[in-house]
């Protein structure tokens, strides 16, 4: 059998259901078998938005996305769209095409070291050498994407393995990996402490939403009377609507979950590293809490935050373990239970804002509103992102999905696109800025061809919002390269790719305008023209405390 | 010149016997900043196996790189190694010609004090 066939007969073996992928070169002979494959092929516009289609759907099915890109610009295009995956621990298999192996190493047209460049932001990758390789690397590859922590993995094929011939046998052979061992030896322990609590609270990270155990953190919480806040990638995990849930903690977060954080004397962290965003300057954080980190990646116990009880497993296991181990017990402590409830009647604020310009809270709390019950939500990076994490209500069964640790701008349009195309029957609605639209705007067309009819929610002051808002607030005002000063008339663009699309200028217009989206059949880019000055506020500044927060809306009167 | 006995953590690792593999094991060590004083690697009594030993400076870091080491696909153990398992190598060259080593750390180090070699190499390895 022929390389290239191997690969579309071992795509196709794992259930695979759709491909990402620009050609090239060197891919000719794969994208020949792909002609016959079984598995739809979608033609996006530039290798970056390849990878954060997969990276999307992979993130909206919790099973891995497949992308394929050429040799050299292909896969230095892709490098964006697989360290977006790697950060946020995404399952991927990206496979690039390499120039022959007779030439590799000679500086050959369109020869980049992709193997090179992709080890450090890869779970693992391969290059594959030996064409009789190349069964075990693509089963390995699958195994090892979605094998504890979930990550990228990266197939380099050179052209003429994927024309040599491959003998059928290799690619029914068992090819194992070795599988991340639990240690829960901590187990009694951390039992002990959680019992003995007097403040608990539950910091719920992207591990939780990739293990599926919403249900399990609720009900630990309420084994506990413990509230659950979340990181910008734990959004979503369990429903904004719980009483014991005060949202989303961090440099942008509620100040509820803040003060929450900061004030409880035990901490248990299920499925998240202790990002700089979530802790703060890290060597004040926390100095008095005990910690209780729960990760199936060992190598994040004690990376971060040091010298805290451990428990090493998916939080769906340890979590239930929790439960089994505190069910029995007695907890009390009713004066914390009751100062949640305080904190999350005072975490509440209006933000129902009216006037013009329009003010994005208005926008968000609209799409709260009217988005259904069930719609999935990305954004892009940059104030939308953090108005999204901030105001953006999690109820029924809606899914948050954003870039959290490397923050790429451009990732919430593609990673739509591949949203939709996972679950088609769900609304899937992009909250973007003018900024990282433009990034990636390219890709109405994928949208339009393809019929993946998402929704684009601009929010479009004319600024690069973040940066702008960092230059006020700590240089000065002194801005430099953050106004966009020559946009394009957003509405005749999404419109020259085919998609439709509506301004809104007046606050009363959104609703309608959300609606129209929802039931559009093609996509539907809702150009909203917002406050240039209106800031995400609250904000705890960089490497700074709870106490330096700058509120600006915010009326959150309980003061850590 | 730092002595080889200021040497405080030799970490050994058993790994697939393959292209890319170092690249990626001190891909770790330049992540974490951690300088590596000492490598030796070789073939081992596995097939398709190699062993890597190396020192560092810092056994705070070296206990923390270990968790990282284990993450990766081709290593398959990782683990810091006490003093009594250290095996030091010199080899070293002066006027008169060439001389080869092996002892303690401790010891080798007092050689090298000793004697000033005009030039020198030596390396950590242990099982």
């Amino acid at each position: 059998m022929k390389g290239a066939k191997v690969v579309v007969e071992l795509l196709e073996r794992q259930g695979v259901e759709v491909v990402f992928g620009i050609p090239g070169g060197v891919l000719l002979p794969l994208y020949d078998e792909l002609v016959d494959a079984k598995f739809r092929h979608i033609l996006a516009r530039h290798e970056q938005c390849v990878g954060h289609m997969a990276d999307g759907y992979a993130r909206a099915l919790r099973k891995p996305g497949v992308c394929i890109a050429t040799s050299g610009p292909g896969a230095t295009n892709l490098v964006t769209g697989v360290a977006t995956a790697f950060m946020d621990s995404s399952p991927l298999v990206a496979i690039t095409g390499q120039v022959a192996t007779g030439v590799l190493g000679a500086d050959a047209f369109q020869e980049a070291d992709s193997f090179g460049i992709m080890m450090p932001i890869t779970k693992h990758n391969f290059r594959v050498m030996d064409p009789k390789q190349l069964p075990k690397t693509m089963i390995r590859a699958f195994k090892i994407a979605t094998t504890g922590r979930f990550g990228p993995v990266h197939i380099d094929i050179p052209i003429d393995v994927l024309t040599s011939d491959i003998p059928e046998k290799e690619l029914s052979k068992d090819y194992p990996i070795p599988i991340p061992k639990r240690n829960l030896s901590q187990m009694l322990d951390a039992v002990k402490i959680l019992e003995s609590a007097e403040r608990p609270a539950i910091l719920v990270g992207g591990g939780a939403i990739w293990s599926n155990s919403g249900l399990e953190i609720i009900k630990l919480a309420e084994i506990l009377m413990a509230p659950i806040i979340t990181t910008l990638m734990g959004k979503g995990v369990v429903p904004d609507t719980h009483p014991l849930v005060l949202g989303v903690v961090g440099m942008h977060g509620r100040q509820g979950a803040n003060y929450v954080l900061h004030n409880c004397d035990t901490l248990l962290a299920v499925g998240t590293r202790f990002s700089d965003r979530v802790t703060g300057k890290v060597s004040d954080f926390a100095r008095n809490t005990k910690i209780i980190h729960v990760d199936i990646d060992a190598s994040e116990i004690g990376k971060n935050v040091k010298g805290h009880i451990g428990l090493v497993g998916d939080a769906w296991t340890v979590t239930n373990a929790l439960i089994a181990g505190l069910q029995s017990r007695k907890i009390k402590q009713s004066e914390w239970k009751k100062r949640i409830k305080e904190i999350k009647e005072a975490c509440t604020c209006d933000f129902d804002l009216s006037g013009e310009p329009i003010k994005p809270q208005k926008v968000i709390k609209e799409l709260s509103r009217y988005l259904p019950d069930d719609a999935i939500v990305t954004t892009e990076v940059g104030q939308n992102q953090m108005w999204m994490a901030h105001f953006f209500e999690m109820s029924g069964t809606r899914q948050f999905i954003t870039s959290g640790g490397l923050g790429t701008m451009g990732f919430g349009f593609p990673a739509s696109i591949g949203a939709k195309v996972a679950k088609p029957e769900k609304a899937v609605c992009d909250v973007a800025g003018d900024g990282s639209l433009q990034m990636v705007s390219q890709e109405f067309s994928t949208a339009v061809e393809n019929n993946i009819p998402v929704i684009v929610c601009l929010m479009n002051n004319g600024w690069l919002g973040m940066v702008k808002q960092w230059q006020k607030l700590f240089y000065e005002k002194r801005y430099m390269a953050t106004m966009l000063g020559r946009s394009p008339d957003f509405v005749k663009l999404a419109q020259a790719y085919g998609a439709d699309a509506i301004r809104v200028e007046k606050p009363s217009e959104i609703k309608e305008a959300i609606k129209r989206a929802v039931k559009s059949d093609v996509a539907y880019l809702i150009d909203v023209v917002i406050d240039p000055e209106e800031d995400i506020l609250p904000m705890i500044p960089p490497g700074k405390k709870l106490t330096d927060t700058i509120y600006g809306r915010c009326c959150f009167s309980i003061k850590g | 010149m730092k002595s080889v006995r200021d040497m405080v953590a030799v970490i050994s690792m058993l790994v697939d016997d393959e292209p890319g593999v170092m690249q990626r094991v001190m891909g770790e060590f330049t992540r974490k900043r951690i300088n590596v004083e000492t490598i030796v690697v070789g073939k081992c009594e596995k097939p398709d196996k190699a062993r890597i030993v190396l020192s560092v400076t810092d056994p705070v870091k070296a206990q923390a790189v270990i968790e990282h080491l284990r993450m990766l696909q081709e290593v398959n153990e990782a683990e810091t190694v006490d003093e009594s398992r250290h095996e030091s190598y010199l080899l070293m060259m002066n006027d008169f010609g060439k001389a080869r080593m092996t002892g303690s750390i401790e010891e080798l180090s007092n050689v090298i004090e000793k004697s000033q070699p005009k030039k020198y190499i030596s390396t950590v390895s242990a099982l």
